[in-house]
């Protein structure tokens, strides 16, 4: 009876104070620890070989893990609702950051792209990653408000008044604001020019929008257009071309172009069944491009087998579903597009990154969440189940019986 | 949202899909291009195993050579100075800076050898100016093996010798090739991309199996003995052809000795050894070489004028295309020169067959004496020439007064052709056909070495009718056989009638001496039986020892037997001149045939050589095989039987003693003495007491006077009859000592023990061997 003592809280806060979901929050431990143990097979070799502390990556690495776990629970602590007010600042901050890039002393360019901001006092991070959290923070405050039938607001006597109206009434005007977004985001990336990161903006972006109930002809509309324009892109520009065609054969310059998805292959494939073992990976010894970052895959796949990837990829899968459980389950809409968001992000990036080792896809720079080195990338990434988490506690709790 | 769940895992199945794919079905395929690319594969030869003698003597070793690799790769992308190492790698290696230079550019190759077999001292080097110069990841040494033969040319084509790729190519290098060269092994190391070794170390060693060592028969002291032999032999008798000596044990078939003249140094097969055909093939070359420089010279007014020609004459181009002269010199000289290098490889004594003529009638004897034809008594008339049915002129013997009346043992001491046709004509053709097969003539002997050669004999259906083939095959002539097949019948002849399968490959060990293959004497059938095998040798003593044939071959203190043989060939005055013997006779432990191909008759027509030497087997291959024989015994401890000849008395100590005890012990020892100085004490003796020296020779007694030891030189006695020999050594204070003391006159001293103008200490007693230069043994004619 002491408890009804205690100063009554608004429900949102009772409700911020309820229970992470714990099988998402395993997970994502599971699959940053792993992830760790892993990076330190694959990040040792190159250590040793390019002089330095061989564990140098990994303490690096497990320093921001410990740091993004603290910042996971900050953030699951965090209620949610706090950030539908920020969205827009956020995504104004990150197409400042975007901008930023370009800036010469704090923009570091790496292979002809700027995709990194040094700011001092802060680790070096790609803005990308803050602008598609933006992108999911904005798209989810917004369309959380979205009201479906309604009239068209337009006078109708006035010049086009009708034919808005129309446009409104098929849903094509409410699009705008994130054809927009998107639209600035990917002219942005376009700039540094970042693929996997507009790729990555634009499938969250478009889940988010779908889960909010976007009639699907849009996404077919639009993705027929993306497809022309990336045929287009890739049919002019000579960097495309030359990747669509190490793609589809790498082994037509196995020394050059072709060497990353070859080297990654050749990993992969003697993995075999059950894989060489924790920590004999003879790929990584640097014959693996990126071992330890786009590339740790590859490593885990030589190292645990088919076995031992198929675990990890399901534990991915089991993350993501959750996530979409969630999703499914959370208290309102904002949260449930969050979740969506963050979730398809994931999710995404998974599937993108095997993808581009296994050579389903023609190579782009993307990392493995919770595997990938990268301190900030990392930071960022568990920031987001964060965010998950906080959704979660708000889930109220089923009855029992 | 359910459609998105859908969609998100239908995706993860096609990552599912790809994965299997890849680490499961296509798993072999990348493993192999994975290791492939990880892995650095290096062989390292084995160790060629040893070849030794039956003493454990080394005739063929490999050493550690390296090979030096450069790797244009490296060089590039470590921008080394490829002028500083083509500079430096020319000087030490002796190469070409400016081809090192070329090689370099080849910009995708790690892999360019530009020296091979740099022996130690020169890798050590290049090890350094790697160091100095850091350039540790563009060159390499590679280790590799170089064969080296220690006696060089001993037993040449015995064991013959390898390719560069460390293959046997000739002799037994060849034939044991897969023994001695063991197995490559690899080593297989990890490495990084940039060709560091793996730290986790993956390596896996694919260790070199050491090749196995050959232990010979073959004693490198009886070989040297053996070599020595004929070579003295070739020179004394102006021998043509070289020829050949086969050492064998006839119990067993293990052959001691096999040589073959002319030879070559192992170390260097294709460098002609025998200097006068070095010499003749060196003036062909410079006369090839000077034709081609001059034609060279002329080439630019010449084709000048061809053009011209070309014009009006269009059978000039067809001209052009045929070789000019000095073209034609040049492939005359390179004719000549792999002809001389085949002629030095071969072994005439296993390679090549010739006619065996007298040599061959102890077998004969013994095909009719086992089959019951003739007995040790039979009688057989020669007078001095036999007619042979089918045959228009009579077949002569060389004794052509005819050797009369003489029994079977005679007739073998006589080599007297008639009998030996009238033997054949009792045996038969089948019979002789069949133990021509028996004795294993008409096939290979099975001997373990390279190219063992085949005789040539009549096809049986000729010759079961064809009594002329069977009156000269009676006495060696006509057909072919190789050397080792007929020491080898031979050997069954005087062993007991055992055919042994000869060889020369006792075992196989392996790198730490375990046996893994022993020859254990073969047996390939038993030919005749003891008792006629035990007759025909003691017959073939009496060659030797009863004043047959073969008496130069006579060595005091041994008990030899053998025939003597002096084959024809298809050309006219070309003889080879031949010896077969064996001893201790009643119980053979060595047998040897020894043969000069083609002594060089003093005039065409002449039998003798200008060195005044008979040219047949009884006065040149007899003798030298005799002392070969002797001195093989010595070698292996055969104990000598009798003491030394009747004649030769052992010199009393007399030092110290009064003047008359010294005088009647000289006296009661048959010898006579010589005093310097006055006194009544002997202080000193010329020879010393112990010596053994033929009687009657004087010994000198020192009394008081210092002994006088200025050294004397010894004259060369050979040649020259016993009395004379004696007197020319004595004259100089040399005691002479002849093992067969014979007075006659038809013995000339044939060789002696100090070779002539040897300084040599007064008394020193220098021993001479005479012969009887008058033995005629022809086959036929």
């Amino acid at each position: 009876m002491r408890n009804k003592k205690k100063p009554s809280m608004s429900i949102e806060k009772q409700l911020a104070r309820g229970p992470l979901d714990l099988p998402f929050l395993t997970l994502t431990l599971l699959l940053l620890g792993i992830g760790l143990i892993t990076l330190l097979s694959a990040s040792y070799p190159s250590g040793y070989y390019r002089g330095g502390n061989p564990y140098d990556i990994f303490i690096r690495q497990a320093v921001f893990a410990v740091l993004g776990i603290g910042v996971m629970y900050v953030v699951s602590r965090v209620d949610y609702q706090r950030w539908r007010g920020l969205s827009l600042i956020v995504l104004m901050i990150s197409v400042v950051l975007l901008l930023l890039v370009k800036v010469p002393g704090l923009g570091s360019s790496a292979g002809g792209a700027n995709r990194w901001l040094e700011i001092p006092g802060l680790p070096r991070f790609q803005p990308s990653e803050i602008a598609k959290f933006a992108v999911i923070l904005y798209f989810s405050a917004r369309l959380s408000k979205r009201k479906e039938g309604t009239k068209g607001p337009y006078d109708p006597r006035r010049l086009g008044g009708r034919t808005l109206n129309k446009l409104h009434e098929v849903g094509f005007l409410e699009l705008l604001p994130y054809a927009g977004v998107l639209l600035l985001m990917l002219g942005l990336l376009a700039l540094q020019p970042h693929m996997s990161a507009t790729i990555l903006i634009l499938v969250v972006g478009a889940s988010i929008l779908f889960a909010a109930g976007i009639k699907l002809r849009w996404f077919i509309i639009a993705g027929g257009l993306m497809v022309t324009l990336l045929g287009l892109m890739i049919a002019t520009t000579d960097y495309m071309t030359t990747r669509v065609q190490m793609w589809r054969n790498p082994w037509a310059d196995p020394l050059g172009k072709g060497l990353q998805a070859i080297q990654s292959l050749l990993a992969i494939g003697s993995g075999g069944l059950l894989g060489l073992g924790l920590g004999n990976s003879r790929q990584k010894f640097l014959y693996l491009p990126e071992e330890h970052n786009d590339f740790i895959f590859s490593v885990i796949c030589e190292e645990l087998g088919f076995i031992g990837v198929t675990l990890i990829l399901t534990l991915f899968a089991l993350l993501i579903v959750r996530g979409y459980w969630l999703a499914m389950h959370a208290r309102d809409r904002f949260g449930s597009l969050l979740i969506v968001g963050v979730t398809t992000l994931l999710a995404f990036q998974v599937f993108l990154n095997v993808a581009v080792v296994t050579n389903l896809f023609p190579v782009t720079g993307i990392s493995l969440p919770f595997f990938s080195y990268g301190g900030s990338a990392l930071l960022i990434q568990l920031a987001e189940m964060g965010v998950v988490l906080a959704v979660s506690r708000q889930i109220p709790a089923q009855k029992s019986d | 949202m359910l459609l998105a769940g859908v969609f998100g895992v239908a995706t993860f199945l096609i990552l599912f899909a790809k994965l299997w794919k890849i680490q499961i079905i296509d798993h072999e395929f990348y493993e192999e291009k994975a290791i492939a690319g990880q892995t650095r594969d290096l062989t390292v030869s084995a160790n060629r195993g040893k070849i030794t003698d039956s003493k454990g003597n080394i005739l063929a070793i490999s050493a550690s050579v390296h090979n030096v690799v450069l790797s244009p790769k490296d060089i590039i992308e470590r921008d080394y100075d490829k002028k500083v190492i083509a500079d430096g790698l020319a000087s030490i290696l002796d190469l070409d800076s400016a081809k090192l230079l070329q090689r370099m550019e080849k910009a995708k190759s790690q892999y360019e050898v530009i020296a091979t077999k740099v022996e130690d001292d020169k890798a050590e080097e290049v090890r350094q100016f790697i160091t100095d110069h850091k350039f540790s990841r563009g060159i390499y040494l590679q280790a590799d093996t170089k064969r080296y033969y220690p006696k060089s040319s001993m037993a040449a084509q015995v064991i013959g010798f390898v390719n560069s790729d460390n293959r046997g190519s000739y002799g037994l290098e060849s034939l044991y090739d897969t023994d001695l060269a063991g197995e490559k092994g690899r080593i297989v190391t990890s490495r990084t991309a940039s060709g560091v070794e793996m730290i986790s170390g993956y390596e896996a060693y694919v260790d070199a199996e050491n090749g196995q060592n050959l232990n010979l028969t073959i004693d490198a002291n009886i070989q040297a003995k053996a070599q020595y032999a004929l070579e003295t032999g070739i020179e004394k008798f102006e021998v043509l052809e070289g020829g050949f000596c086969i050492v064998m044990n006839p119990k067993t078939g293990a052959i001691y000795a096999m040589v073959s003249s002319p030879d070559y140094d192992l170390n260097n097969p294709s460098s002609i050894k025998d200097k006068k055909k070095a010499a003749e093939l060196a003036t062909m070359k410079q006369n090839a070489d000077r034709v081609l420089a001059e034609e060279a010279a002329k080439q630019p007014s010449d084709a000048a004028t061809a053009t011209a020609e070309t014009q009006d004459n269009p059978d000039a181009q067809e001209e052009e295309t045929e070789k000019t002269p000095g073209e034609l010199l040049m492939d005359e000289y390179r004719a000549a020169l792999s002809q001389a290098q085949l002629a030095q490889w071969r072994s005439k004594a296993m390679n090549d067959s010739y006619e065996p003529g007298s040599t061959f009638k102890p077998i004969v004897m013994a095909m009719g004496l086992e089959e019951g034809m003739i007995t040790e008594s039979s009688n057989f008339f020669c007078s001095g020439q036999i007619t042979v049915p089918g045959w228009p002129k009579p077949i002569k013997c060389h004794n052509h007064n005819g050797h009369g009346s003489q029994d079977t043992r005679h007739a073998l001491m006589n080599s007297c052709n008639p009998a030996m046709i009238q033997i054949g004509q009792k045996i038969g053709n089948n019979t002789f056909y069949e133990y021509m097969k028996d004795f294993g003539l008409l096939g290979k002997t099975g001997v373990d070495m390279q190219g063992e050669g085949l005789g040539r004999f009549w096809p049986q259906d000729e010759f079961k009718n064809d009594i002329v083939s069977l009156a000269t095959a009676s006495f060696g002539q006509r057909f072919q056989i190789t050397p080792i097949g007929l020491i080898t019948a031979l050997s069954s002849v005087i062993n007991g009638g055992h055919l042994m399968e000869p060889y020369v490959v006792q075992s196989v060990t392996d790198a730490s001496g375990n046996i893994i293959k022993y020859h254990e004497p073969t047996q390939v059938r038993q030919v005749i039986s003891q008792q006629t095998s035990d007759l025909v040798r003691s017959m073939m003593e009496s060659v030797v020892g009863d004043g047959g044939t073969g008496k130069n071959a006579f060595v005091n203190g041994y008990r030899i037997g053998g025939k003597t043989g002096t084959s024809q060939t298809r050309q006219e005055g070309h003889l080879i001149t031949s010896f077969v013997g064996f001893a201790p006779a009643d119980d053979p432990e060595i047998i040897v045939l020894l043969a000069y191909d083609h002594p060089k008759p003093a005039a065409p027509g002449s039998t003798v050589t200008s060195g005044g030497y008979y040219i047949s087997g009884g006065n040149m291959a007899a003798p030298m095989a005799g002392q070969l024989i002797a001195d093989i015994l010595d070698y292996m401890g055969v104990q000598k039987e009798g003491g030394p000849a009747a004649s030769d008395v052992i010199v009393p100590n007399v030092k110290g003693k009064p003047l008359d005890a010294a005088q009647s012990a000289l006296k009661s020892a048959g010898l006579s003495w010589k005093l310097v100085g006055k006194g009544g004490t002997v202080t000193d003796q010329t020879p010393t007491g112990g010596i053994s020296i033929p009687s009657g020779s004087t010994v000198v007694l020192y009394l008081g006077e210092e002994k006088v030891t200025t050294k004397v030189a010894v004259p060369d006695v050979t040649g020259r009859t016993y009395s004379a020999a004696k007197k020319a050594l004595e004259d100089r204070g040399l005691y002479m000592k002849a093992p067969r003391a014979d007075g006659t006159s038809k013995m000339v001293a044939f060789s002696q023990s100090i070779v002539a103008d040897t300084e040599v200490d007064p008394g020193t007693v220098v021993e001479v061997r005479f012969m009887d230069n008058t033995v005629q043994d022809y086959a036929n004619d």
